[in-house]
C-alpha cells in the first residue's frame, strides 16, 4: 500500500477534470495503486455530481431528443479493455507504452540513470521512465519546475524517505534532491516535469502545435 | 453491444456477485431509472432520463461560457448516447446517477475540447478512470454515507466557496485559473476551497 501520496488539491484538480494530461496520467496511475486515494476521488466526484444537480437547467430541443433516440442503435464506439491480466503495471502506462519496459528504447543518461521519453501529447510536460540502476545514484539537481514521480518498480531513497510502488512524489521546482535507487532491484519510476515553456492559460492549456514529446 | 441486455438477465444474473453486499443500493428515482436502462434497455426510461438531465448537460457545457451553443448541444448528445451505451456497467451502490453522468460529462468535455484544439495525444479521457471490480463491503458503504452528506451539506456553503467550487468543477478551471479569473490570491482560493471540502466532510483520510 503506498504511503506517500498526492495533496488534495490535486486530487480535485483531478477529479474536476482540470489537470493536464500529463499529469492527470500520472495521478490516475496512482490511483490503481491505491484505495485510499481512491474514495477520497470517488467522494471528489460526488461534489461534481452534486454540483451538477443543481445547475440551472439550460432547456433543449425536442429534436435533440429525436436525434438521439434515432441513433441509439448506433454501434458504440471500440474502447480499450483496459488492463490485460497478471500485469502489475497500470493499464494507462501499459497502452502507452505498448505492453512492457522491455521494449522500450532506453537512452542512457548516467552510468546508473536511463531515461525513456512516452508521448502523451502534453507538451507543458515531460513524461517519462526512469531506470535507475539497483544502488545507483543520481547526481543531486533541482528542476526548472514542478515534478511528479510515482514509483513503478523496484524503489528509491532520498535521505528523507524511502519510497516503493505506488508512491507519489510531489517537488516543486526549488527542491534539491539525489535520489539512490534500493538495493536488489533497478528502480522505475515515472516522471512528469514542467516544461520550460509554461502556457497557463485556459486557451492554452488545450493547445498543441506541431511540437511533440521526443517519441519513446 | 445490446445483447446481453435483454430481459432474462435483468436484475440477478451477471450482477449478483458485485452487488450482493447487504449495504442497501441506492433506491433514489434516477439511479432506478438506469437501472432500468441498463438492464432492459428501456427507452421509455431513457427519455425520463434525457429530459432530465439533457438540460443539466447543457448548463455544464455552458458553464464558462467554454462551449459554442452548437458544441453545447453535440456535447449533449454524445453524453446521452454514452448513458446509453454503459447503462449496464452502472451500480447503484458504488455512485448515485448524477455522480456517475458527471463523469461521463466531464470527460466528453475534456476530449471535446481537445478536439476542437486539435490536441493530438494516443489516450481518451475515459481511459484514465479508474475501474476496479470488488471493491470492499466497507468501503462502497464508506462512499455511499459520504456522497449522500455531500449531497446534505451542499446547500449550506457560503457562496464564496460555493462561487470557487462551480469554477473548479463545472468551468474545469484549475485553482490558479479560477484565482486569476476572480481576481483573488491562489492562496484564497485554495483556502475556500478547503474550507469547503471541510464543510462538505469530505473525508480525506489525512491533513
Ligand atoms: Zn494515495
Amino acid at each position: 500500500m503506498a504511503k506517500h501520496h498526492p495533496s488534495n488539491d490535486l486530487l480535485m484538480e483531478y477529479a474536476a477534470g482540470s489537470l493536464p494530461i500529463a499529469q492527470a496520467a500520472c495521478i490516475s496511475a496512482h490511483l490503481s495503486y491505491c484505495d485510499r486515494c481512491r474514495r477520497t476521488y470517488d467522494q471528489l466526484q460526488t461534489v461534481g455530481g452534486t454540483m451538477l444537480e443543481r445547475l440551472e437547467p439550460v432547456p433543449v430541443s425536442e429534436t435533440l431528443l429525436d436525434t438521439v433516440l434515432a441513433r441509439l442503435e448506433d454501434p458504440a464506439p471500440l474502447a480499450y479493455s483496459g488492463q490485460t491480466e497478471a500485469s502489475e503495471i497500470p493499464g494507462l502506462l501499459e497502452r502507452l507504452i505498448n505492453k512492457d519496459f522491455g521494449q522500450l528504447m532506453w537512452k542512457r543518461v548516467t552510468r546508473a540513470l536511463s531515461v525513456s521519453y512516452l508521448s502523451t501529447g502534453d507538451i507543458q510536460h515531460e513524461f517519462a521512465l526512469l531506470r535507475i540502476a539497483a544502488g545507483g545514484r543520481i547526481p543531486e539537481h533541482t528542476h526548472g519546475g514542478n515534478e511528479m514521480t510515482l514509483v513503478l518498480e523496484g524503489g528509491f531513497s532520498d535521505g528523507r524517505d524511502s519510497y516503493h510502488p505506488g508512491d507519489f512524489i510531489f517537488r516543486s521546482s526549488d527542491d534539491t534532491h539525489a535520489p539512490v535507487a534500493l538495493d536488489g532491484e533497478d528502480c522505475i519510476c515515472l516522471t512528469v516535469l514542467d516544461a520550460p515553456l509554461r502556457f497557463t492559460s485556459w486557451q492554452h492549456r488545450w493547445l498543441n502545435p506541431f511540437l511533440k514529446l521526443r517519441a519513446g | 453491444m445490446v445483447e446481453n441486455k435483454s430481459g432474462d438477465e435483468s436484475n440477478s444474473g451477471r450482477n449478483s456477485g458485485k452487488w450482493a453486499v447487504p449495504t442497501g443500493r441506492r433506491t433514489d428515482e434516477w439511479s432506478e431509472c438506469l437501472v432500468l436502462i441498463g438492464n432492459s434497455n428501456d427507452r421509455a426510461s431513457f427519455t425520463r432520463f434525457f429530459r432530465h438531465f439533457a438540460p443539466l448537460i447543457k448548463a455544464f457545457a455552458l458553464a464558462g461560457s467554454s462551449l459554442s451553443a452548437a458544441h453545447a448541444d453535440e456535447l449533449v448528445q454524445e453524453v446521452m448516447l454514452k448513458v446509453w451505451q454503459k447503462a449496464s456497467g452502472f451500480n447503484p451502490e458504488k455512485a448515485a446517477a448524477s455522480t456517475w453522468i458527471y463523469t461521463i460529462a466531464r470527460n466528453c468535455r475534456t476530449d471535446m475540447f481537445r478536439r476542437l484544439q486539435k490536441f493530438d495525444t494516443p489516450l481518451a479521457a475515459d481511459d484514465l478512470n479508474i475501474e476496479l471490480e470488488g471493491e470492499e463491503p466497507f468501503t462502497v458503504l464508506h462512499t455511499r454515507r459520504g456522497s449522500d452528506r455531500i449531497k446534505d451539506l451542499m446547500g449550506q456553503l457560503p457562496p464564496d466557496q460555493a462561487q470557487i467550487l462551480a469554477k473548479v468543477y463545472m468551468e474545469g478551471k484549475s485553482h490558479s485559473e479560477a484565482a486569476a479569473e476572480l481576481d483573488l490570491p491562489l492562496g484564497t482560493v485554495k483556502s475556500r476551497v478547503r474550507l469547503a471540502i471541510q464543510k462538505l466532510q469530505v473525508q480525506m483520510d489525512r491533513q
